[in-house]
């Protein structure tokens, strides 16, 4: 019986010249448009049911919500349901906004009151821009993945969660001088 | 026999030399996937300006096209033209109105030249986005967003980086 001769020396070399002149020509194409860092704009797209409930607190007018930070970073909520004010403040730290606090008290509001979505935010002069866009961030949304707010859409009759807590920010000392 | 001949090596002129491109290829094919990862999607080009860091946010919305306005700690441009002068983290006491110290002159009457401006696109004409430097305060923006909503610019998009 004839046995097969397999010479075990022998290897398959699998030509990748091509596919590398093809890697090559990609290569520059893709580090020409390339965005190596991410710019995003903070936006004002939201869900449906959330752009009627905003629409409906702007209509009523009757729950009205300030945010107002201080030279020292201390971060006061005025809350004004119809008529009747309450206050709560979170101090800064070490001329620090305590960003934790801000958004456990914010989450704390929301969840008493998930028909607002509006803040008058009026921010002092000497708060950077930084500490601006850092409280924006707090208060729009949950970064509890376990918290969410419930919003009833008007059209369908639906409650639906969402992690949208104030998302329609008002700068309201502008014309200020 | 010549001294070229002579002196010539002794090279098998059947031997192919090979070069192995394997690993070769294995590091393009890895940067071939990282640059596609990064590849940009965005219709808005964003031109990094000098003297600007910009603020991170959680935020992830494309930015859309509309009238840009830089804000560094040296100048204010408005789509890259050069409109007025930052001095100590404020704006430049000459390129403010002296009745109204909110007011921004030049960059007033560059936006309002965009306004009027035919060829300028109907969706860019109502918002502005805005770039500033993180580390600017709060009323040296205030002066520019009510100078700009004065000129009917009233919708600001906030520009940021994708951070934590």
């Amino acid at each position: 019986m004839k046995k097969l001769k397999i010479h075990s020396t022998s290897d398959l070399e699998l030509d990748l010249a091509s596919l590398l002149a093809v890697i090559m020509k990609l290569v520059p194409v893709l580090l020409l448009s390339s965005a190596f860092m991410q710019v995003m704009e903070i936006d004002t797209e939201l869900p449906q049911a959330v752009t009627q409930a905003i629409d409906k607190q702007v209509q009523e007018n009757k729950k009205n919500m300030i945010l107002e930070v201080d030279a020292t970073r201390k971060v006061t909520v005025t809350l004004d349901i119809n008529g009747q004010k309450s206050t709560y403040s979170v101090p800064g730290i070490e001329s620090q906004i305590d960003h934790a606090k801000l958004h456990s008290l914010l989450q704390q509001i929301k969840q008493k009151n998930p028909d607002i979505f509006k803040i008058d935010f009026a921010p002092d002069s000497k708060v950077t821009y930084k500490e601006v866009v850092s409280i924006m961030d707090e208060a729009r949304r949950s970064r509890d993945e376990k918290v969410r707010f419930p919003v009833k859409n008007d059209k369908t009759g639906q409650q639906i969660m969402t992690d949208y807590m104030f998302p329609e920010i008002v700068f309201v000392n502008m014309m200020e001088g | 026999m010549s001294r070229r001949k002579r002196f010539a090596l002794n090279v098998n002129q059947n031997s192919t030399f090979t070069l192995s491109i394997a690993s070769m290829t294995d590091m393009f094919t890895l940067l071939l996937v990282f640059l596609l990862q990064n590849f940009a999607t965005s219709s808005v080009e964003i031109k990094p300006q000098q003297n600007l860091a910009l603020p991170t946010s959680n935020s992830y919305k494309n930015p859309i096209l509309s009238v840009q306005i830089s804000v560094s700690t040296d100048d204010i441009k408005v789509n890259d033209k050069w409109v007025a002068r930052i001095q100590n983290r404020d704006i430049a006491s000459a390129d403010v109105d002296p009745q109204d110290t909110n007011f921004i002159q030049p960059l007033f009457k560059e936006l309002q030249a965009i306004a009027a401006d035919p060829n300028v696109k109907k969706e860019e004409k109502n918002q502005i986005m805005l770039q500033a430097d993180q580390n600017l305060p709060y009323q040296t923006l205030r002066k520019v967003m009510y100078t700009a909503s004065m000129a009917g610019f009233p919708q600001v998009k906030l520009v940021t980086v994708l951070g934590n």
